[in-house]
């Protein structure tokens, strides 16, 4: 065989070496991104996060605390929110500026406060 | 250790080099059935094959080097587990893996004895050699400093990459080169002296465009990777780069001149002036190899040396050139002006005598006369005093917290000569000679931080040195000399926003509210426009309630309000009460050093600081009144279209 044929085909089987590997990476990551979707999925369904949080308002006509809150795991990130209380009892013992401990429950985005514990002074 | 594995990255970066060059050459030149020319090709192609697997071995001692340095222990260098760590779990272990993988493809390449008697299959079998040598090189690239680069590592990368295959194929060549003059200029060699001089002619039209790429990428990682002056004389790195600079000028020397002088002759008559011009132009191609050796020994240095970027820069010269010397010294713009421009034309001139082939050398001279006295009568007047820590960068960023710690530390070690205010003004200013300067004035433009620190330090004049604070604590002092200076410059921003007026940038801060972690103002850097207020309870209450009105209008705007209490009570929110109702940010913790920082810029019970998406301090007010003006200043930054380069985190 002629030494360019031979330069040619192992060109070529470089080439596909390459590509072959390149296109296998791409169905790793599609893969990996297929079983975190259903992971993700799996996670539907009733849930309940915990955060630290100032009160910065309560809204009794409408049944809503305003509280700046830390990072909620896994759910949203610090920022200054108003949430819907199950019941007026939770926030009849908190006022404004109050450093507290809160729980918020259902399937997310619906949640809502369900308990606010008031902290001491850090 | 250390020394080993230098040397191993030279032994190998040379062999990749010269096998990318020399195959290059080969194909340059073109194939030839004279005897010499064949017994050459056959020696480089020999060199080739050894160089190739000396570069795979050399590459396998870089890796457990590697592994050593990684590990910090020598021993993991012949642990088989640690080396698959390095290879399969690093950046630098994957790129040397395909590396060698391509090395390893090669090796078995130029192992094969082929049948080349077919023109095609000649040139198939040697572009096959130069492809994966230099795809192996190229590779390279992705593994160095360039991949660090921020934000665009791929135009580094892809500079360097060209950088190392230009470098490869021109300097790869010389040895190869060398040995075919040489070879070509005995006597026994007469055969192959036309073949040579081909092949010379073809490199020499090849090179220029070679070096000319080496010198573009050269400037563009040079660039990157260094970024100023003073990181170039400071630091080790940018000082191994002016020594390759050297290296690079003399062996550009050497081939310039063999270009010039030596190249027209080598066909000349043979035993009279062909075969001695072919003899000294081997020579001057063996000293550009020994340069390109010593180049590439360089290269080795700065690949595992930290760039130049993120070193402190050292400044060597008890002097620097800047424009705002000039300041003090209006008398001496005319002569730097007029000095400029002779030095400009100079330049002209002497272009234009190359452009010339009459009167070249008396319009050289008058060029380079021109320089001359041109930069005689400009540079005098631009020297400034310099120090060692003059290009310096802070250690401490310009913030809340650090200007706070200074204005303490100035109060009860500065104030008693330089004034409270730093207006030079202080009880014991009136006994000292010269007397101590205005700290406020055109110090932020004149000095460097760096100059300060030094002066700190070391004292200056009548000043006694302070150099037993810790560095951080003089840094303090820097900072808050800054933030003086600043606050000066922002007498001149008034409560409406004017894009023409000079840009004062707003010293960034740290605070939380509540049990919230705690966030920064620079945070809000390319998103949203902040008002930091700074209240005092009760008289602030209705411009408070005023504000909180119109939060949920600013938010679509892209503003946010940072209220800031003055009397800094980790109570503020409760203090607040329910109503009005606020819901933007109360500073609970931070508070006391944004006051103390921000009451430079503006004293008082209540005071409001504008800052742009830049972080610039764009309008102050000390107790507004509605909401009317605060709502066209936030239109008039969200209109703008000319947008500043946001200040750096440190003073300069």
């Amino acid at each position: 065989m002629a030494v360019w044929k031979v330069v040619v085909l192992l060109d070529l089987a470089l080439a596909l070496g390459v590509g072959g590997g390149y296109l296998w990476w791409g169905r790793q990551a599609d893969r990996l991104g297929r079983e975190l979707a259903e992971a993700r999925a799996a996670a539907a369904g009733p849930r309940e996060f915990h955060a630290e949080g100032v009160i910065r308002a309560v809204l009794p006509e409408i049944g809503v605390v305003v509280i700046t809150h830390d990072e909620i795991a896994g759910y949203m990130p610090a920022m200054t929110m108003g949430f819907r209380a199950t019941s007026p009892k939770i926030y009849d013992a908190v006022e404004v500026g109050d450093t507290v401990r809160f729980t918020l429950g259902g399937v997310p985005p619906n949640l809502a406060l369900t308990s606010i514990e008031k902290l001491g002074r850090r | 250790m250390t020394e080993l594995g230098l040397l191993a990255r030279f032994v190998h970066l040379s062999a990749s080099i010269v096998v990318v060059g020399s195959t290059a050459l080969l194909l340059l030149a073109g194939r030839s059935d004279r005897r010499t020319a064949l017994a050459w090709e056959s020696r480089v192609v020999a060199l080739t094959r050894a160089l190739v697997w000396l570069a795979i071995a050399a590459g396998g001692v870089v890796l457990a080097h590697q592994a050593a340095t990684l590990e910090s222990r020598t021993a993991a260098a012949l642990e088989p587990l640690a080396l698959a760590r390095v290879a399969f779990e690093t950046r630098f272990g994957q790129i040397w893996l395909a590396r060698h993988g391509l090395l390893l493809l090669l090796g078995a390449f130029v192992m094969l004895r082929f049948d080349l008697r077919e023109g095609v299959d000649w040139r198939a079998a040697r572009g096959q050699t130069l492809l994966l040598a230099a795809l192996a090189l190229g590779v390279l690239g992705t593994a160095g400093h360039s991949a660090a680069v921020e934000p665009s590592a791929a135009t580094a990368i892809a500079a360097d990459v060209a950088h190392l295959l230009a470098g490869g194929i021109w300097a790869g060549a010389l040895p190869a080169l060398a040995l075919l003059l040489r070879a070509a200029s005995r006597e026994a060699g007469a055969d192959a002296r036309p073949y040579a001089v081909v092949a010379t002619r073809r490199f020499s039209r090849a090179a220029l465009l070679l070096v000319a790429i080496l010198l573009v990428t050269g400037v563009v990682v040079t660039v990157a990777q260094v970024g100023s002056i003073a990181a170039l004389l400071g630091t080790g790195y940018g000082r191994l780069l002016l020594l390759k600079l050297v290296l690079v000028l003399v062996a550009l020397a050497a081939a310039t001149l063999g270009r010039r002088r030596l190249l027209p002759r080598l066909g000349g008559d043979a035993a009279t002036v062909g075969r001695p011009a072919m003899r000294r132009l081997a020579a001057s191609v063996t000293v550009e190899t020994c340069c390109v050796l010593a180049i590439l020994l360089v290269v080795v240095a700065l690949g595992v040396s930290p760039p130049a970027r993120h070193e402190q820069p050292e400044w060597p010269l008890p002097f620097r050139l800047a424009l705002g010397a000039l300041a003090d010294t209006p008398d001496a713009r005319p002569f730097v002006l007029i000095g400029s421009q002779l030095a400009v034309l100079g330049v002209v001139v002497a272009l234009c005598s190359m452009a010339l082939r009459s009167a070249r050398l008396p319009l050289l001279a008058g060029g380079g006369v021109l320089v001359l006295a041109g930069l005689v009568m400009a540079v005098p007047p631009l020297a400034t005093d310099a120090y060692p820590t003059t290009y310096e960068r802070p250690a401490v960023p310009y913030q809340a917290s650090s200007i706070a710690a200074g204005a303490v530390r100035y109060a009860r070690d500065c104030a008693t000569c330089h004034g409270p205010s730093g207006a030079g003004d202080g009880p014991a200013a009136r006994a000292l000679a010269p007397p101590p300067p205005d700290l406020r004035a055109h110090h932020a433009t004149l000095h460097t931080a760096g100059d300060l620190y030094w002066w700190i330090t070391h004292g200056r004049r009548a000043m006694p040195a302070f150099g037993h604070l810790e560095p951080n604590e003089r840094w303090s002092l820097v900072n808050y000399l800054r933030a003086l200076a600043a606050a000066d410059a922002a007498r001149r921003v008034g409560p409406v926003v004017d894009s023409a007026r000079t840009q004062v940038a707003a010293p960034d801060f740290t605070f939380a509210v509540g049990p919230t972690p705690p966030r920064a103002l620079r945070d809000y850097r390319g998103a949203r426009i902040v008002l930091v207020v700074l209240y005092t309870l009760p008289a602030s209450r209705d411009r408070l309630a005023e504000l909180a009105a119109r939060y949920e209008m600013l938010a679509p705007l892209g503003a946010e309000i940072i209220a800031v209490p003055t009397d800094a009570s980790p109570d503020a929110i409760k203090s607040l009460g329910p109503a009005p109702r606020i819901f933007f940010p109360v500073v609970t913790e931070g508070a006391p050093e944004i006051v103390r920082t921000y009451g430079l810029f503006m004293a008082g019970p209540h005071a409001e600081f504008l800052v742009d998406r830049q972080g610039y301090l764009r309008a102050l007010e000390a107790a507004p009144r509605g909401t009317e003006r605060l709502l066209a200043n936030i239109q008039a930054l969200n209109d703008e279209k000319v947008v500043a380069a946001p200040p750096a985190e440190h003073v300069h």
